[in-house]
């Protein structure tokens, strides 16, 4: 089992060379930076059991930041000051994102994992939408609403061996391989020392306090990566849609990372990769169907329901399951066996 | 004071503003704290008692402001039975959600029933679009178009009378729940579901009924505020995002917490788009809320043990 | 995992057939993306509704080059990803040499990277920022005003109304920002006090504070600067809180129509900026247009409240097919260059293209009228000063 994940790595990367049209490979590109944020999103909502709604607006700030860094801006921080930046390359500007969103996953996750459960859900709401006005209203670097264009894509390397990430099958690479990066790092924390203590957070917090696990400890850890990884998906973003305004912080963002997660299967590592590529995929193919606008969304939000009503652990644990009943002579129990195979 | 961090704030000066502005900032504040609360009480009971974050809430809302204009406009009905009517339609409604997509998931995480409301959401608010198209409707309301004037301050009438109705339901309620038969079993289900089966309450039935009335109050306010705005598809989301500022100010669960935290939402609001600026206007309540539970994490007025 | 990998290869299968359909070449296929659900549907479903009446009368006068013309109108769902993706599907799959497109500024500015990445030009129907032709981006022609161009238009009546103090009110995007910089802009340089400028957010439904603070600044005309459904909102809490100053709406999404049967006596006294006036299609500049446009709004049974919002996208699809005659074929390229020699005789006016922005990038700009309209006696009045 171990080698699948590289072959469906090498499988993916191989489709900018038979696929031609780039409607596709756009519709995988931006699926892709979702389901990036998505995985992030899995570290809080599936291992720690953190249901956070606030999750775009790391995005977000990994999005402004990068264009902001790779543009230049000037504000006055006082009156008389004046603070700038000349514009910076890309690649600096997306480090600067992914580190810019750590901290502030660290700054939040100190200050709202005072609060828990329904408490937290809104807390984390109420983070994006501050966040969101601040980007609204702090016109002079943000632009507001007028938003930020011109936005440059990355750009390696020297002279005549630069590569530039402008054209779909470049940024498909780049993005193929921010994915198995991420992937590789929620893997390893997951399945370490880190991650168990998470998951037994997850199954029982006073349980888990009372063993002497540092609870807010593991959970700040946990949303600073997933910060840093959201960030990283925002910047990605920024530089392949090359416009970045507070319209990125729409909710419907939030709920298309959720939906990957949690029909894909939430606390598995490829729960949302599979939700992703299902709900990534699925508007287009409404679309292609030609039928009206409001009817694309209504099936939209009846198959949503249908995967939560009949797979409510998701598709990867439901899929595990038929496999582990169809080898195994345990059937009975195969909660077993999955936990097992989470190992 | 000037915080740096935000340029495009700007502290007007007190003193400059003169009485008679004051004065109408503090009449909006309570008339608009009274819808905030109606929003708020249905709310509270569904997310607050059931712990679902019932993202139906404002697609209600706008269902009881389609109901509004569908009888007064389209069927001739009288405007005040038609607000029962709408409430009437909105239980069932509620009630139908409650049977078909919750009941089977009730032992469900919060963000597995979470996603099927957000489903339910999807699909109501573009069913609304189908039906009656994005255009804005608006309802006509007996009242006077005149205001009611207060001094330099002044009123519409049809806003008194949606203060009026709101403070009626709001006490409604809140007898309801403490004071009936049904409110015990409401509150014993929902602290103990075990011991309350054990007791003879049927946790089904009660899952039902509280799910009804709170989207019944949500199509109360939408039947209220429809006339007093405009209807269209998206009305849903903003009551939503008020609702849920309103019962997190307030503290889960509570009625009396909902109300108060309507109107602390409706004053800051107000004042802060008064005397502060206006582009935040929308961001006061989220900012009360993240101060509040940082101070006090368990909202103004619930309990300790209710923390999830 | 075995079956994940199957399900990946059934799904990348399946939109790939798809594909397939859309192949023989016997129209010219001209892309449309509006906002059909979401925020801004009511306008981006009026707005189509127009392409829509474009279409049948171009192709029942035979079409263009021989050929009868397709649109092809999807969804941006009112959000700049989707506008990305309704793009590269029309370019991509449906091969369209010509977009009409994206309603709000955002939307706009979001699909302009993709033009210059493809080479496809746009014809912009609504977008007011005037960022959008003046990035340097030559793939785009707008055949809506600017801001500043209807600020500039209102120059010589702001005289004639005898404004002394003049507050704002305007939705916080670029749309309101756009149009309360250059409103402001102008009057100041014509020596009006410049009062409050408040902002709202664009799904807000109570301004009682904001109009609050305009009350007690004294302000004798309040610019406002929103879609229909809000404007209706503000005259009637005008009302409510006896608010005596003047209200110009800008922006030309106003449907002073609507506005009327909603907002009823509130709206008595108001002033509306539209760039087409359905109640006296005589004086508009091509007065037989305007009525061809507004019979075939009323065949279709459209809502009268659009024809405000309509007449855009059916002026997009004429500005198209005059170009597409003009190239001689269905070439992007050549679809582009033909865009600058078009003279449509339209709603907006006689529609043609100036240059703007930075030199050797500029993009095209039309200049279109802009009216002013009262509300008076329950109707709408040409406006006597």
């Amino acid at each position: 089992m171990r080698f699948i994940p590289w072959l469906l790595v090498a499988a993916l990367a191989s489709v900018p060379l038979w696929m031609t049209d780039y409607y596709y490979l756009h519709v995988l590109i931006v699926t892709g930076i979702f389901i990036i944020a998505a995985m992030s999103l899995n570290l809080l909502l599936g291992y720690t059991g953190q249901l956070s709604l606030g999750h775009v607006a790391f995005f977000g700030i990994g999005a402004y930041t990068s264009a902001l860094i790779s543009l230049g801006f000037k504000v006055h921080i006082a009156p008389d000051t004046v603070v700038g930046l000349s514009p910076k390359p890309v690649w600096f500007a997306m480090l600067c994102a992914v580190f810019v969103t750590g901290i502030v996953g660290y700054g939040i996750g100190k200050l709202s994992f005072r609060v828990r459960g329904a408490y937290f859900v809104i807390v984390s709401l109420s983070f994006v939408s501050v966040v969101q006005l601040i980007a609204l209203n702090w016109v002079e670097l943000t632009q507001g609403a007028m938003a930020l264009n011109s936005i440059p894509p990355l750009t390696l390397g020297f002279g005549e061996y630069t590569i530039s990430f402008l054209r779909k099958p470049q940024f498909f690479y780049l993005m193929l391989s921010a994915a198995v990066l991420s992937y590789i790092i929620i893997a390893r924390l997951v399945n370490s020392r880190a991650g168990r203590a998470m998951i037994a957070l997850r199954e029982n917090e006073s349980l888990a306090t009372s063993l002497g696990i540092d609870v807010t400890r593991y959970l700040v850890l946990a949303t600073v990566v997933s910060a840093a990884i959201a960030g990283l998906a925002g910047a990605l973003y920024t530089h392949y849609i090359r416009i970045v305004d507070p319209n990125i912080f729409l909710f419907i963002y939030t709920v298309t990372m959720i939906i990957m997660v949690v029909t894909g299967g939430k606390g598995t590592l490829a729960g949302p990769i599979v939700g992703g590529v299902v709900f990534g995929v699925v508007p287009e193919v409404l679309r292609a169907m030609k039928i009206a606008p409001e009817m694309q969304w209504i099936v939209y939000g009846v198959l949503m329901i249908a995967i939560v009503y009949f797979l409510p652990q998701g598709i990867v644990p439901a899929v595990r399951r038929a496999f582990a009943s169809h080898r195994s002579v345990f059937a009975g129990s195969s909660t077993l066996i999955e936990k097992a195979e989470e190992q | 004071m000037r915080l740096p961090v935000f340029a495009p704030f700007q502290f007007n000066a007190l003193e400059r503003r003169d009485l008679s502005e004051f004065l109408q900032h503090l009449l909006n504040a309570v008339i608009l704290g009274g819808t905030y609360a109606l929003l708020g009480i249905g709310l509270t009971l569904i997310f607050g008692i059931m712990r679902v974050v019932n993202f139906t809430h404002g697609e209600l809302y706008a269902f009881g402001a389609y109901c509004m204009y569908a009888l007064v406009m389209r069927l001739g009905v009288n405007f005040y039975l038609s607000l029962l009517l709408a409430m009437a339609l909105g239980a069932l409604l509620g009630a139908f959600i409650e049977l078909v997509l919750l009941s089977r998931l009730r032992r469900a995480d919060i963000d597995t029933t979470m996603l099927v409301m957000i489903g339910a959401w999807i699909i109501m608010q573009n069913t609304e679009q189908w039906i009656w198209s994005g255009v804005a409707l608006s309802v006509k309301n007996p009242f006077p178009a005149n205001p009611l004037v207060f001094g330099p301050a002044s009123v519409s009438w049809l806003r008194v009378y949606v203060f009026v109705v709101a403070l009626l339901l709001i006490a409604g309620t809140y007898l309801l729940i403490n004071r009936t038969k049904l409110g015990k079993a409401m509150r014993a289900t929902f602290q103990d579901p075990d011991t309350a089966a054990l007791m003879g309450v049927r946790i089904g039935r009660i899952n039902t009924a509280t799910f009804a009335i709170g989207s019944s109050l949500a199509a109360a306010a939408g039947a209220l505020l429809g006339p007093v705005f405009v209807v269209q598809p998206a009305m849903g989301d903003l009551a939503a995002a008020k609702a849920f500022a309103v019962v997190i100010l307030g503290g889960l669960g509570s009625v009396p917490g909902a109300t108060v935290g309507g109107f602390i939402l409706a004053f800051a609001e107000e004042l802060g788009a008064g005397y502060i600026s206006s582009g935040y206007r929308d961001a006061m309540g989220f900012v009360l809320i993240i101060l509040i539970l940082l101070i006090r994490p368990t909202g103004l007025f619930a309990r300790k043990e209710r923390i999830g | 995992m075995r079956k994940l990998l199957g399900l990946l290869a059934g799904t990348v299968f399946f939109v790939g057939g798809a594909a397939t359909g859309a192949g023989a070449q016997d129209t010219i296929k001209i892309g449309v993306t509006q906002p059909l659900t979401g925020a801004f549907a009511a306008s981006g479903n009026y707005v189509a509704q127009g392409t829509r009446i474009a279409e049948e009368e171009i192709n029942n006068a035979g079409g263009v080059l021989g050929k009868k013309i397709q649109l092809i109108i999807e969804d941006n769902k009112s959000n700049p990803t989707e506008a990305v993706t309704t793009v590269e599907k029309l370019i991509e799959k449906d091969k369209v040499p010509l977009l009409i497109g994206a309603w709000s500024s955002t939307l706009t500015l979001a699909v302009m990277p993709k033009l210059e990445e493809y080479k496809v030009p746009m014809i912009v129907e609504t977008s007011s920022s005037g960022k959008i032709t003046r990035s340097g981006n030559p793939y785009v022609f707008r055949i809506s005003p600017t801001s500043e161009m209807e600020a500039t238009a209102f120059k010589p009546i702001a005289k004639h109304m005898g404004i002394k103090k003049a507050a704002f009110l305007y939705t916080n995007n670029d749309f309101g920002i756009g149009s309360a910089d250059e409103y402001g802009k102008m009057l100041k340089a014509n020596g009006v006090e410049i009062g409050p400028r408040e902002t709202m957010d664009p799904a807000a439904t109570d301004f009682s504070a904001q109009l609050a603070k305009i009350k007690a600044s004294g302000a004798d005309t309040v610019f406002v600067t929103t879609a229909v459904e809000q404007l209706t909102l503000i005259l009637k809490q005008a009302k409510e809180q006896q608010l005596k100053a003047r209200i110009v709406s800008c922006g030309g999404s106003n449907s002073p129509d609507q506005v009327i049967a909603q907002a009823g006596a509130a709206a008595e006294g108001s002033y509306h900026t539209t760039f087409f006036p359905p109640w006296f299609p005589e004086v508009t500049t091509n007065p037989e247009v305007s009525k061809r446009y507004m019979a075939g709004w009323k065949k279709h049974g459209f809502n009268v409240g659009g024809l405000t919002e309509g007449y855009r996208g059916y002026d997009a699809v004429y500005v198209a097919v005059a170009a597409i005659k003009a190239a001689g074929k269905p070439d992007a390229e050549a679809i582009r260059k033909a865009l600058w020699g078009v003279h449509v005789k339209g709603v907006y006016g006689d529609i043609h293209f100036i240059k703007q922005g930075p030199a050797g990038k500029e993009s095209g700009q039309n200049v279109p009228t802009v009216y002013l309209v009262e509300v008076k006696n329950g109707k709408v009045q040409k406006p006597q000063f």
